[in-house]
């Protein structure tokens, strides 16, 4: 494990897969051909109720992927000018990044959200789903501001010292010299925030956003399928996270390409 | 600027380190076209008083002229100003991400404004120069120490600098690879660089040096041209160095 690996300790979301396990048995592998078969073979065996779940389920998905994607965007910008906050000279700038990271990390995401949404409501009138990205980002940018600013701690100093040596300024450097390089060390733990993120999404069902989380339960509710349905729900989600977990080590791998000999 | 004014003026500069004094009132000028070697033991300020002449180190006081630019005039721009000052690196530095014709092209494209066509013909001769056109196309960490440093010193170079510093440049360097970097040094001397050198290699000292400077505890103990420095070294400092280390 490289220097640069160590600094950035892994978070709470699925497990990456190892690009270079080429073993038939590998545990992503088991878990991704067990959750297709499920999904497919119990709405074939017993079509009441799961191919019913699986027809009223997928408009949650969609949504489910807006408030990701939209959450994951916002948090990445907040997490970019939080970290270089973070680690700015500037003492004020200093404190405001440091201050916003410890509050948002010392208060549970499910009370953010539920703060965020009432607060929010109470000065302007948003769409749930806005006020739901809005809460998640808000959230995952903290997070995500770690991140940034322990990969750009982790590039050797010397990197910036050649960069200001050629004439390059401060803000100059960063751009073309430390953000290039630390996006390698910072993108396995932003795909586990990302994934995270994702799952993290399920809170947002309790705001009234028709996530698939929030669909499976208006399902179970009027059906009484209560088992059946939150199986579907949990093997939709394990889906995607398998999905998105090899796509990340596949993009990372990729991004390693400058340190292959 | 008087075309006889030098191009580096160091004018009693002082710097700490907290309590430590690492540079004593130093003063030294560099003339255009000059080579100057600083030798010394380890921590006696050589390093900084490199790394203060393009500002990676800030000086407590005295002042810095560079081609004209005091350092640390208000108004001056520090990034225009290193421009005119490459430097080479112990750790050679090179840009990771970057490819060696990458590393060589990235300051003079966004910082000059330059082609691209005409900065890569520029980036191939000087790594025609320094034995390394082979390599362009290459990540730094698929080349030896001696590789990346001659790499180091085109990029150095591709930004056409007036005045080349280098800091200690062959002392991560395995014992056989240091030729191949001062080989490259030697030229670039020859061809008129102006140079400051802070190394230990006597050798290169001796054969390229217009000026030798010995420092120690931060301050400059001797000055000297090389036969003299070397053959009759005046100050018993100066003199126990070169036994202990020739």
């Amino acid at each position: 494990m490289s220097e640069q690996e160590k600094i950035i300790d892994i978070g709470d979301g699925a497990a990456i897969p190892d690009p270079r396990d080429k073993g038939l048995f590998s545990a992503w592998r088991i878990a991704l051909i067990g959750t297709i078969s499920l999904l497919v073979i119990l709405p074939l065996a017993k079509p009441d109720p799961y191919a019913k779940i699986l027809r009223f389920v997928p408009d949650g998905i969609w949504v489910t992927f807006e408030v990701t994607i939209a959450s994951i965007s916002l948090a990445l910008i907040i997490g970019l000018l939080t970290g270089l906050g973070r680690i700015s000279k500037n003492r004020y700038i200093n404190l405001a990044a440091s201050l916003y990271v410890e509050v948002v990390r010392g208060i549970p995401l499910l009370v953010q959200l539920f703060y965020i949404y009432f607060a929010l409501g109470r000065i302007v009138r948003v769409p749930d789903i806005v006020a739901a990205v809005i809460a998640m980002s808000f959230c995952y940018g903290a997070y995500m501001g770690e991140v940034f600013r322990a990969g750009i701690k982790s590039i050797d100093f010397g990197q910036t010292e050649a960069s200001l040596s050629l004439g390059f300024n401060r803000r100059q450097t960063m751009a073309y010299v430390i953000l290039p390089q630390a996006w390698r060390t910072i993108l396995p733990p932003v795909g586990n925030e990302f994934i995270a993120l994702l799952k993290d999404t399920s809170l947002v069902s309790i705001l009234a956003v028709a996530d698939i989380l929030r669909r499976g339960r208006e399902y179970a509710s009027e059906s009484f399928n209560y088992f059946e349905t939150y199986t579907m729900i949990a093997l939709i989600y394990l889906l995607i996270t398998l999905v998105l977990s090899k796509l990340i080590s596949n993009m990372e791998h990729r991004l390693s390409h400058y340190e292959r000999r | 600027m008087n075309a006889a004014d030098p191009i580096i003026r160091i004018n009693r500069i002082n710097k700490y380190f907290g309590q430590f004094k690492a540079l004593d009132n130093v003063s030294l000028d560099v003339e255009l076209g000059e080579k100057v070697v600083v030798l010394g033991p380890s921590g006696s300020g050589k390093s900084t008083l490199l790394r203060a002449i393009n500002r990676l180190e800030t000086i407590s006081s005295g002042s810095i002229v560079v081609d004209g630019h005091d350092l640390y005039a208000p108004g001056e721009n520090i990034n225009t100003i290193r421009m005119e000052l490459g430097m080479v690196f112990q750790s050679f530095n090179l840009f990771k991400h970057k490819t060696v014709l990458e590393n060589l092209t990235l300051a003079p494209i966004k910082l000059k404004k330059m082609d691209k066509g005409k900065v890569e013909e520029l980036a191939f001769s000087l790594l025609d120069k320094v034995g390394i056109r082979d390599r362009a196309d290459h990540y730094p960490v698929q080349l030896s120490g001696g590789q990346q440093q001659r790499v180091a010193i085109a990029r150095a170079l591709a930004m056409e600098p007036k005045i080349m510093l280098f800091d200690e440049p062959t002392s991560a360097l395995d014992p056989e690879m240091i030729g191949e970097v001062l080989d490259v040094m030697v030229t670039l001397a020859r061809e008129g660089m102006t140079m400051v050198v802070v190394t230990h290699e006597m050798g290169f000292a001796r054969e390229v040096a217009d000026q030798v400077v010995f420092m120690d505890d931060g301050a400059i103990v001797e000055m000297a041209r090389p036969d003299m420095f070397f053959d009759n070294p005046r100050h018993s400092r100066t003199k126990l160095f070169l036994e202990q280390i020739l």
